[in-house]
């Protein structure tokens, strides 16, 4: 109960000023192509230097939790992810924003992030020292297992067809790979110096999203129908919030996945947003409805997203590991006001750690009360004509893959992925699974060479796979996983053999 | 159907694409060396080639379920936005400099692209002041905001 | 508004005063690549040290950091040595001995000829961490658990043909033993959390995390792989006096270079600024306050150094 005595100094002059400079301006580097939380903290650390260490966790927590949530922004309305955090939301909230109900759908998303925030960072407050002890209980083989079950989850995740699905991921799983190889160091499918580096994921993202659609715009020609004449719903703020308790499974699906996936390191809120909606998905008695603008899809994936932030940030205060890069960049706006995670934080400035928390509890609200107020007008993105949304979505496109590490040749990756991507995507082949094959590539291969390595030495590959409760609870999760699978692809094709189904 | 549609012959250039892709990756997994460094992409390469000619025969035989193909009126109209996107962003953006080829290839598309007829004096003011607004909030956001060195060679 | 056309009145003066042909250098922000992920070790010093370039006595122009983050740094060094600009406009972060083995064992596009030094900022020793439940206490504990085992004790580090890699290469040939290295791929953090999540039973890792990580009551830290005890950790022995002939090879040196070809005037302008930048007394006190260890040398001290710890690691790494 600590922390509520610390309210009071979230609430003074310069730190609630700094608290709202956070949020709205977290909110608009999040909406930004190209900008992952974690470079939108980095970007602000400079401005810290200069304030006191509460001060500037409380512009850099409040930052964080901001442009998680704006990442939803520009994935429901243009379709590009802001980070890997938000490909989920784009499933849904894209068609629904296309649809005429951008403005729910937006207004869905704050408040699910917002309730999904609030229950992250109540765990960090109550829980954390048991949580602390779970982040640690992943090793590489636990972590290996974690990334195969991802893997299961790409054949059912927005495609129409399983197999199209898996070889979709086979795809990003083979794309990941390209570049240094990060172990060994060996060079691999270099065949153009734009590729050195590798493929990076957010560049990726933007080509693999945003690109297809604006060919599918080109590809509709000059025509005045479609989006000018199409009204967008006004929406009330009191029917979105009931709208979200008529999904209480979808929140929790979403609120725990996050927690928990959140909270394990190397893994972070990355797949957090599409195992929840997967998870969601399979669970929902309306399962078809999902991926064509059903809400409950961008409540289970932003309710995710944000619940992670709070446990997220338990391996560093706790344990003083950063368990995400953006955690490691606030480790690095902790180090310059000499305070160390850990014990010396909440002993000797339980002032900076508990406003910090408590900043990013009061930010939560903020972001949702601020996001309710500019969904209505910001849904009107929509009515954009596609002419000029092609051409904006383009720009951004470039000016975004640019901009996340100043390579031209992360703007090459994106446009070639990108038009390859359009013509895959009219043969039945979708983005959502080759990008989770890129995210969950390296962190599978990495640890199973990391895994096998501490294995050889000690007990042997079999024992430290297969060996402990953890593991067998995963595998028994995989299995599962690919056995429903599996079910659903048998109940489908009955389904489909009635007509032949070309979309 | 018996006649082979557009769709099912695209289908079947289509996968048989990814499935060269995917016997080329796997060839280059197992003769690249040092090998231990290609254990993974081995595995995966192997996986993506069976998949690939699975769905290279269903789209053979015709049975392939999912995905329209592209429609020759689509393509049509694709094509000048496509090759304008790709002289842009893999000549204009570098020669030209980010701001510069930005402003033209928007301006280009938004032209080829709008509904409005090419005639009207108006239509063209209203194009230019779009493109305008645009390339001020992308400097704005991008050069003023976030301090973003994109290459520079005509003007800014 | 008003604060714009002043900023626009201020810049325009800036460009019109009257400036003389070397001093026209920087006329605009520096960038400076960093090889490694942003909030790591490398970053987050790079980012103080580089805090006052904007300051009249220093550069005058702020650096902007750029991350090339992947495969232990080589990413980043490879771009700069093959596509970054010699224009003065672009610096690199250096860590040795990361990049100089890295360019002996071969399979990068680099080696020292690709870069030309300007200062040394830090100096991070590698130290050997083990888990504060852990069963040893000294070195020796550890010496001994590996002799008796050969290829058995697990010992994590940031990477391969890093510092701590080199450490552990060099505790191998000491000792003559033999241990199992495991890389991870998260860099020093991820090598850190193995060792306290009791993944492995050693690891080797920066001082400067280790130091942090002992704060917080996690590890023990049982040897420090530098000629002396280091001034942060003066209870901890090096590991020459525990009786492992182990020198200061690996110890992680951190400073700013520029790719070859970038004009002489430029290099010698940033060698005579950039030392006097690391040794602003409000970058001391903020890398002090960090934890992290500082050791500013100039130009011509980097070049020997680098000559030096070439010949040392090719030596090392012959027999591999």
């Amino acid at each position: 109960m600590e922390f509520i005595f610390y309210f009071g100094d979230v609430f003074t002059p310069v730190n609630f000023a700094l608290l709202l400079v956070g949020t709205i301006g977290g909110l608009i580097l999040g909406a930004t192509p190209g900008l992952s939380p974690t470079m939108a903290v980095a970007l602000l650390i400079p401005f810290t230097f200069q304030l006191e260490a509460t001060q500037g966790l409380i512009l850099l927590g409040a930052a964080y939790t901001s442009t998680v949530a704006g990442g939803a922004v520009s994935a429901i309305l243009l379709k590009i992810p802001g980070a890997p955090a938000n490909i989920a939301t784009t499933l849904d909230g894209h068609t629904m924003a296309q649809n005429g109900q951008g403005t729910k759908a937006l207004q869905l998303s704050f408040l699910s992030s917002a309730v999904g925030g609030i229950f992250g960072v109540m765990l960090l407050i109550f829980l954390t020292p048991v949580l602390a002890q779970w982040a640690l209980a992943f090793g590489p083989s636990h972590l290996f297992w974690l990334a195969i079950l991802g893997v299961t989850v790409i054949g059912t995740l927005d495609s129409k067809s399983v197999v199209k699905g898996l070889l979709s991921g086979c795809i990003g799983l083979w794309l990941a790979t390209i570049g240094f190889d990060d172990i060994m160091g060996a060079q691999r499918f270099i065949f153009h110096d734009a590729l050195g580096g590798g493929i990076n994921i957010i560049a990726a993202l933007i080509g693999l999203f945003a690109i297809p659609q604006v060919i599918s715009m080109f590809a509709k020609g000059r025509r005045g129908d479609g989006a000018e004449v199409m009204q967008v719903q006004k929406h009330s703020v009191f029917e979105a919030i009931r709208v979200l308790f008529r999904f209480p499974r979808a929140l929790g699906i979403g609120m725990s996945t996050g927690a928990i996936i959140g909270l394990i390191p190397g893994v972070g809120g990355q797949i957090a947003g599409l195992v929840a909606y997967d998870q969601t998905k399979k669970f929902s008695p309306e399962r078809e409805k999902f991926g064509k603008g059903h809400p409950e899809g961008v409540v289970a994936a932003e309710a995710a997203n944000n619940a992670m932030v709070g446990p997220s940030l338990v391996p560093l205060l706790t344990l003083s590991i950063p368990g995400s890069p953006t955690a490691a960049v606030l480790l690095g706006g902790l180090l310059i006001h000499g305070i160390f995670p850990g014990s010396d934080l909440f002993d000797n400035h339980p002032d900076v750690a508990w406003t910090f928390i408590n900043s990013m509890l009061i930010g939560q609200v903020l972001m949702c009360l601020f996001g309710l107020y500019v969904a209505g007008v910001a849904a009107r993105v929509a009515q954009v004509p596609q002419s000029v949304m092609a051409a904006v979505v383009l720009g951004l496109a470039v000016f975004g893959s640019y901009s996340v590490q100043s390579s031209m040749g992360d703007v090459y990756v994106m446009a070639a992925l990108g038009i390859m991507m359009y013509f895959l995507e009219r043969f039945g082949f979708s983005a959502a699974p080759l990008v989770l094959g890129l995210i969950l590539g390296p962190i599978a291969e990495a640890n199973f060479i990391q895994g096998s390595m501490i294995a050889n030495a000690t007990d042997g590959l079999g024992p430290y796979f297969l060996g402990g409760a953890l593991n067998l609870f995963l595998i028994a999760v995989v299995i599962a996983s690919v056995a429903y699978s599996a079910w659903m692809e048998v109940r489908n094709r009955r389904y489909l053999s009635k007509e032949e189904i070309l979309v | 159907m018996s006649v082979m549609s557009l769709p099912r012959l695209q289908h079947i250039v289509a996968s048989g694409c990814v499935a060269l892709v995917g016997i080329w990756v796997a060839y280059l997994s197992y003769t690249q060396q040092p090998s231990e460094a290609f254990l993974f992409p081995r595995l995966i390469s192997s996986v993506f080639v069976v998949l690939a000619l699975w769905t290279f025969a269903k789209a053979c035989l015709g049975w392939t379920k999912v995905g329209a193909g592209v429609s020759v009126h689509a393509f049509v109209n694709m094509l000048p936005g496509l090759l304008i996107a790709i002289v842009y962003i893999f000549w204009g953006a570098k020669a030209l400099g980010f701001y510069t080829a930005t402003a033209i290839a928007f301006f280009v598309l938004l032209s080829l692209y709008d509904p409005a007829p090419h005639g009207q004096i108006k239509s063209w003011g209203k194009r230019v002041l779009i493109t305008t607004g645009f390339m001020g909030v992308m400097y704005g956001l991008f050069a003023l905001l976030l301090k973003v060195y994109t290459p520079r060679e005509v003007l800014f | 508004m008003k604060k714009l056309l002043a900023g626009a009145a201020i810049a325009l003066m800036g460009l019109t005063a009257p400036v003389l042909a070397d001093d026209a250098y920087p006329e605009r922000p520096v960038m400076m690549m960093v090889s490694y992920g942003a909030g790591g070790a490398t970053d987050f010093q790079a980012r103080i040290v580089t805090m006052t370039s904007g300051n009249e006595d220093a550069l005058g122009m702020p650096i902007a950091i750029l991350n090339k983050p992947g495969a232990g740094g080589r990413v980043g060094w490879n771009w700069l040595a093959t596509q970054a600009e010699a224009d003065g406009y672009t610096l690199g972060a250096y860590n040795v001995p990361h990049f100089i083995a890295q360019s002996i064992k071969g399979g990068v596009s680099y080696d020292i000829d690709s870069f030309e030094p300007i200062a040394n900022w830090g100096a991070d020793p590698a130290v050997l961490v083990v888990g504060a439940d852990s069963a040893f206490n000294s070195l020796q504990d550890v010496v001994d658990f590996a002799k008796a085992n050969p290829g058995k004790l697990t010992t994590s580090g940031a990477g391969l043909f890093v510092g701590h890699h080199i450490a552990a290469l060099q505790m191998e040939k000491a000792g003559d033993m033999k241990i199992a290295y495991i890389p991870t791929k998260g860099g020093g953090a991820a090598a850190m959390k193995a060792v306290i999540a009791g993944e492995v039973m050693a690891g080797i890792n920066n001082l400067s995390d280790a130091f942090r990580a002992r704060e917080a009551g996690n590890v023990k830290i049982l040897a420090v792989a530098d000629l002396e005890r280091n001034a942060f950790l003066p209870d901890v022995p090096t590991m020459m006096e525990s009786g492992l002939d182990v020198d200061n090879a690996s110890v992680n040196f951190r400073g700013v270079m520029v790719p070859k070809g970038t004009p002489q005037p430029i290099i010698d302008k940033l060698a005579e600024t950039v030392p006097a930048m690391f040794e602003n007394s409000r970058v001391q006190g903020k890398m002090k306050s960090g934890g992290s260890p500082m050791h500013v040398m100039t130009r011509e001290e980097v070049q020997a150094m680098w000559a030096q710890r070439q010949e040392t690691l090719t030596a090392l790494l012959a027999g591999l």
